[in-house]
C-alpha cells in the first residue's frame, strides 16, 4: 500500500518538476516586461478581453514611439481563468518572469487575491479598471494601486446630478455578484450619509428568469427614484424588462456598467432616458484622438472599457520613466507620486493622481453623467460630484 | 516498521521538492497537493462509499472560514482552534448525513447541491463574521512552537496533510469499515441481510470524508492568507468530481493522477493555445471517458503488454 | 391583489421555462437511464442559434423558431452519437455517459464562447413589451406566449406518452431494455430519437426564456440546476411531474422574493432550503409514478 504511495509521490514530484518549464533564463537586458493578469474564460471576460485589447494597443503605441527609457515594453499576458487563487498564482508566475509592474484586468476579487502576493514579493500592483471600493483598503499594500473608477465615486457623481430633484425616498436594487454587492454597498453608504431614505432595497440572483418580484416591490414602496448598481448584462436586463412590464415610471440612475455598448443591443427599446455615470467623454480631445488610432489599427471601434486599459498601461509607463529605471522600489515611489497625468478617460480636464499617499488614483470629479436617448448613449448632461 | 519508513521517506520527497521549486511553482505544488488531499478523501466518499455528494468543497470552506475566525476574531490559539474547526465540521456533516442517509443516487447530490448554494449566500450575507462577498484577508498563521511555518516550511505542513489523509483512508479502505462501505455501495440490501448497518456506515463515511475536507481547508487558509466565497463554489465541486472518475474511482492513486492531470492542463494549455484552453479541456475530458469509462487508471490496469 | 395575479402568472411563465427543461431530462432519463446535464448548454447552443437567425439574419419569429428547434435535433442526434452511445454498447456503467454529458457541456460552452465572444446577444422579442390589463388581470404578451406553448408541449409529450405506440415502447424501453429488444424496439433508434427530442425541447425553452435575458454562455449550468430541480419536485414516474415541479418552484421562488420580509440578499437561500426539506420529506417528488417506476 505504501508501495502505491511512493509510486504516487514520484509521479507527482516528477510532473510537478515536468511542468516546471524553465525560469526566464538568461532575460534579454532590452524589453522591460509588464504583467498583466486577465481573464480569458470566466465570467469577467466580457468585461477584461477590451480592457486587455486596449492595454496592448498602448503597448504597441509606445513601443512605436520609442519605447520606455530607450527600451521596449513586452506584456507578459496571464489568464487567472477568473478564480481568484489562480490569479494570485499567476501574479507570482509573473513575478518570477521579472515583471516590474502587475496589472490586474480581471474581477475584483481575483486582483485582491493577487495582492497577497504583490505585498509579499513588494512588486507594484496596479488596476486601471477594478471598481471595487475595498481594494485599497481591505489589504494595507503600499504596492498597490487602482485608477479604476470607484462605486463611492460614481454615486456621489449621480448624486450630484440628482441634486435638483432633492431626492427623499429611493430604490436600489442589484444582483449577487461580488462587484454588485460592492457597488450595492456604496451606494447605500453614500445615500444614507446624504439622509436619503431607501425605502426598498433588492436583489435579484444570478440566473434568475425574471426580475418581476423585485420590481414589484419597488413599485409598492413608490420611491422617487431607482438606482442600478448591478453589473451582470443578463441581470440588469431583467431588471430592466420587468421595468418596463411594470409599467414603472421614476428616473433610473445607473453605475458605469450601464455604459457598456452591448446594452444597445441586448436591451433595445428599454434605455430611453437612463441616466448612467461614465468615465468617457467622446467630446474629450485625448478620446478622440484615442478612438481614431484605435480604429485605424485594429479597424473596430473602441468603447469606454478600451480606455481603461489603454490609460492603464501609458500610466505605467509614465511611472517607469519618472523613476528613471526598472528598479521596484523607484517605481513605487514614481507610481505614488503621479500627479495631474492627462489620459483618455474621464470627463474634460480630468486627470489621474495619487495625492495625499492615496492609492486610488481616478479623479472624484472625473465621471461624467450621460443618458440615453432611444437606444444611444447620448451626450454628456453633467460633470463630477461637486 | 517498514511502513513508517515508507511513509517517513514519502513526506521527505515531498518536503524537499518544495525547498527546490521557485515561488510560482511551489504556489502550484501547493495547491496541486491541497487538490489531491481533497481528491482522496472524495474519492473515499464516492468511489468507495458510492455516495454522489456535492458538499465537499463545502466543508473545505467550513474548515477555512472557521479556523480564520476563530484564531482572528475570537481570539483562540491554534491548536484549540483547529480542534473546534474539526468538531464543527464533524457536527454539521452530521446533521447532513443522519437525515440524508433516507437519500441515495442522485437526490442526495440535489440536496448537496442545495447545501453548496445555500453555504455561498451564508458567505456572501454573513456581514461581519465572513467578509461578506470580498471575504476575509489580511490575517497570518500565528507562529507553532516558536517557529514560524511559512513559505517551504508551510509546505511540509500540506505534504503532512496529504500524507495523513493518504495513510488514514488507505487503512480505512482494506479494513472491515471500507468492505462495508463498498457493500453498501454495490447492494445496500444485500448488505443489511449481512448484518451491516447501512445508515451507520453511510452516515460514518461522509461524516470522516467531509471532516477531512475541513481539515484541508484548514490547512489552505493561510496558503494565500485569504479566504473569499469564489474560492469554495459549485464549479469546483464538478471539477473535484471529474478528477476523481478520469483518474478512476475508488482507486486513491487514481485520486492522485486524476487530481494532478486535471489541476495541471490548463496551466499547461494555456501558453500553448491561447484561451481555447477550456475548450480543449472538454475535449480531452469527454475522450478519456470514452476511450476508457473506469479512468485512467482502467487503461494503465487494460495496458497490453502486461504478463497476466 | 392585481400584484399577485400578475406575480403568478409571470411565475408560471418561469415555471413553465423550468418545466422544459425539465421535460428534457425526463425525455432522455426515460428510455436511457441517463440523465443529462448538458440539457442547460443545449440551450446555450440554441439561444446562440436564435440569435443567428432572428437576430442577425432577421427571419420572421415563427421560421427562425422552427429552423433552431429541427437543427437542435440534429445538435441532439449527434450528442447521442458521440458521447452515449459508445459507452452504452460497450457496457460501461452508467455513471459514464453522464460524466461523457458533462464533458459535452462543457464543449457546448466554449465552443459558443469561442464562436460567438463573450459578450452576450440579443434576441428579438416577439411580442414587444406588450401587456394585458383586464381588471385585475395582468400580464404580458410574453408571458402568456410561453405559458400557452408549453402547455402545448406538454399535452403532446403526454398524449405520445400515454397513448401512442411510439410512446409506450419509451416506457417499454425504461422498464426493462433487453425485453423491449426482445419485442423487437429498436433501442438505438427510441434513444436517438429520446436525445433528439430532448435538445429540441431544451432549444425550445431557452427561445421562450432569452428575449427577456439574453443569450450568453455562462446560462446553462443555472437552468441545468433549476430543471433538475423542477424534475426532482415533479417527480420522473409521470410526465406531468416535470410540468408540476417547475411550476412549484418558481412560485416558490417569486412568491418568497415578493412577500417574504426578510434581507434581499438571504431570499435566496429559500427555494434552496425549501428544496432540502422537500428532499427530506418526499424525495421521490410530487406525482408518484403510474405502476413501476422508472
Amino acid at each position: 500500500m505504501l508501495n502505491r504511495a511512493l509510486t504516487a509521490a514520484t509521479l507527482v514530484a516528477s510532473l510537478a518538476l515536468a511542468c516546471a518549464a524553465p525560469l526566464a533564463t538568461a532575460q534579454s537586458q532590452t524589453p522591460i516586461r509588464i504583467g498583466i493578469i486577465t481573464d480569458r474564460v470566466g465570467p469577467a471576460k466580457p468585461y477584461a478581453e477590451p480592457v486587455t485589447l486596449g492595454a496592448v494597443f498602448a503597448a504597441r503605441e509606445i513601443n512605436a514611439k520609442g519605447g520606455v527609457l530607450g527600451r521596449p515594453i513586452e506584456l507578459q499576458i496571464e489568464d487567472d481563468q477568473g478564480r481568484p487563487d489562480i490569479s494570485a498564482t499567476m501574479a507570482r508566475k509573473l513575478v518570477d518572469a521579472g515583471a516590474v509592474m502587475i496589472v490586474s484586468l480581471s474581477l475584483s476579487t481575483a486582483t485582491q487575491q493577487a495582492q497577497t502576493v504583490s505585498l509579499e514579493t513588494k512588486t507594484p500592483h496596479f488596476t486601471p479598471s477594478n471598481s471595487g471600493d475595498t481594494l485599497t483598503t481591505q489589504i494595507a499594500n503600499p504596492w498597490f494601486w487602482q485608477s479604476g473608477p470607484l462605486g463611492s465615486a460614481q454615486v456621489a457623481t449621480l448624486l450630484s446630478y440628482a441634486r435638483a430633484r432633492n431626492l427623499k425616498r429611493v430604490a436600489l436594487i442589484t444582483e449577487t455578484s461580488a462587484l454588485g454587492q460592492m457597488t450595492a454597498r456604496s451606494f447605500r453608504e453614500a445615500l444614507q450619509r446624504n439622509q436619503i431614505e431607501i425605502v426598498a432595497e433588492e436583489v435579484v440572483p444570478g440566473g434568475a428568469t425574471t426580475a418581476e418580484p423585485q420590481m414589484q416591490k419597488i413599485r409598492a414602496a413608490n420611491p422617487e427614484a431607482l438606482f442600478m448598481a448591478g453589473v451582470v448584462t443578463p441581470e440588469n436586463v431583467l431588471m430592466l424588462r420587468a421595468y418596463r412590464q411594470l409599467g414603472l415610471k421614476m428616473p433610473i440612475l445607473a453605475s458605469y456598467n450601464m455604459s457598456v455598448p452591448v446594452y444597445s443591443s441586448v436591451a433595445k427599446g428599454l434605455l430611453d432616458g437612463i441616466a448612467f455615470v461614465d468615465a468617457f467623454d467622446p467630446a474629450r480631445p485625448e478620446a478622440k484622438r484615442f478612438s481614431e488610432a484605435f480604429r485605424k489599427d485594429s479597424g473596430t471601434e473602441p468603447y469606454n472599457l478600451h480606455g481603461y486599459g489603454y490609460d492603464g498601461i501609458y500610466l505605467v509607463a509614465d511611472a517607469i520613466r519618472r523613476a528613471g529605471s526598472t528598479d521596484k522600489d523607484k517605481i513605487r515611489e514614481a507610481m505614488q507620486a503621479t500627479r495631474g497625468f492627462v489620459g483618455v478617460m474621464g470627463a474634460q480636464g480630468s486627470t489621474y493622481g495619487f495625492a495625499d499617499g492615496r492609492r486610488t488614483g481616478f479623479d472624484t470629479n472625473g465621471m461624467v453623467v450621460r443618458v440615453y436617448e432611444q437606444d444611444q448613449q447620448g451626450r454628456v448632461v453633467h460633470t463630477g460630484s461637486r | 516498521m517498514k511502513s513508517l519508513l515508507q511513509a517517513a521517506l514519502v513526506i521527505a520527497i515531498l518536503s524537499a521538492i518544495g525547498f527546490l521549486l521557485g515561488p510560482y511553482h511551489t504556489d502550484i505544488y501547493r495547491k496541486l497537493l491541497l487538490w489531491i488531499a481533497l481528491a482522496l478523501s472524495y474519492n473515499f466518499l464516492f468511489g468507495v462509499a458510492g455516495q454522489v455528494a456535492f458538499s465537499h468543497f463545502t466543508f473545505y470552506g467550513v474548515g477555512a472560514y472557521a479556523i480564520v475566525i476563530l484564531v482572528t476574531q475570537a481570539g483562540l490559539p491554534l491548536p484549540l482552534a483547529a480542534t473546534a474547526g474539526i468538531v464543527l465540521c464533524v457536527l454539521l456533516a452530521l446533521a447532513v448525513a443522519i437525515p440524508a442517509t433516507r437519500l441515495d443516487g442522485f437526490y442526495l447530490a440535489l440536496a448537496t447541491l442545495a447545501l453548496a448554494q445555500l453555504f455561498i449566500v451564508f458567505l456572501n450575507e454573513g456581514g461581519e463574521l465572513t467578509g461578506g462577498s470580498g471575504g476575509l484577508t489580511s490575517y497570518r498563521l500565528p507562529d507553532v512552537g516558536g517557529i514560524t511555518l511559512s513559505g517551504p516550511r508551510y509546505t511540509v505542513v500540506i505534504v503532512l496533510l496529504v500524507t495523513f489523509t493518504w495513510i488514514l483512508l488507505a487503512r480505512i479502505d482494506q479494513s472491515w469499515f471500507g468492505r462495508a462501505c463498498r457493500a453498501v455501495r454495490d447492494n445496500p440490501q444485500a448488505a443489511a441481510a449481512m448484518g451491516i448497518d447501512v445508515a451507520r456506515t453511510r452516515v460514518i463515511a461522509y461524516a470522516l470524508t467531509s471532516a477531512l475536507a475541513g481539515l484541508a481547508g484548514m490547512v489552505y487558509a493561510f496558503v494565500d492568507n485569504t479566504v473569499s466565497p469564489p474560492i469554495f463554489g459549485l464549479e469546483n465541486a464538478f471539477l473535484l468530481l471529474f478528477m476523481v472518475i478520469i483518474g478512476g474511482s475508488g482507486s486513491q492513486i487514481g485520486s492522485v493522477i486524476g487530481a494532478t492531470v486535471l489541476y495541471l492542463l490548463p496551466f499547461v494549455l494555456s501558453p500553448l493555445i491561447g484561451h481555447h484552453h477550456a475548450l480543449v479541456f472538454g475535449v480531452v475530458m469527454l475522450l478519456v471517458i470514452l476511450a476508457q469509462p473506469r479512468g485512467l487508471t482502467g487503461l494503465w490496469a487494460a495496458r497490453p503488454w502486461r504478463s497476466r | 391583489m392585481q400584484d399577485l395575479i400578475e406575480l403568478l402568472i409571470s411565475a408560471t411563465a418561469g415555471g413553465c421555462i423550468y418545466a422544459l427543461f425539465a421535460l428534457s431530462y425526463l425525455v432522455v432519463l426515460r428510455p436511457t437511464g441517463v440523465i443529462n446535464f448538458a440539457v442547460g448548454d443545449w440551450g446555450t447552443v440554441a439561444a446562440f442559434g436564435g440569435f443567428l437567425a432572428l437576430s442577425e439574419a432577421a427571419l420572421p419569429w415563427p421560421i427562425g423558431m422552427a429552423f433552431v428547434i429541427i437543427a437542435a435535433f440534429g445538435l441532439g442526434w449527434l450528442t447521442e452519437r458521440i458521447a452515449v452511445r459508445p459507452l452504452v454498447e460497450r457496457g460501461a456503467p452508467v455513471l459514464a455517459p453522464i460524466l461523457a454529458l458533462l464533458g459535452m457541456l462543457v464543449i457546448f460552452r466554449e465552443a459558443v464562447s469561442v464562436a460567438f465572444g463573450p459578450d452576450p446577444r440579443p434576441i428579438p422579442q416577439p411580442f414587444g413589451y406588450g401587456r394585458i390589463e383586464f381588471g385585475l388581470l395582468a400580464a404580458s404578451y410574453q408571458s402568456i406566449f410561453i405559458i400557452g406553448i408549453t402547455a402545448s408541449v406538454f399535452v403532446g409529450a403526454w398524449y405520445f406518452f400515454e397513448r401512442t405506440l411510439a410512446g409506450r415502447s419509451f416506457e417499454a424501453v425504461a422498464l426493462d431494455r433487453r425485453a423491449a429488444a426482445l419485442m423487437g424496439i429498436n433501442l438505438r433508434r427510441v434513444t436517438s430519437f429520446a436525445f433528439g427530442a430532448g435538445a429540441s425541447i431544451a432549444a425550445l425553452a431557452a427561445l421562450l426564456l432569452t428575449p427577456n435575458t439574453s443569450a450568453h454562455y455562462l446560462m446553462g449550468i443555472p437552468l441545468a440546476i433549476q430543471g433538475f430541480t423542477a424534475l426532482v419536485i415533479g417527480g420522473v414516474g409521470r410526465t406531468e411531474g416535470a410540468l408540476v415541479g417547475g411550476i412549484i418552484l418558481a412560485l416558490a421562488e417569486q412568491l418568497t422574493m415578493r412577500y417574504v420580509p426578510i434581507a434581499p440578499g438571504l431570499v435566496q437561500g429559500v427555494p434552496l432550503l425549501l428544496l432540502i426539506i422537500f428532499l427530506l420529506v418526499r424525495p421521490t417528488g410530487l406525482l408518484a409514478a403510474r405502476g413501476a417506476s422508472a
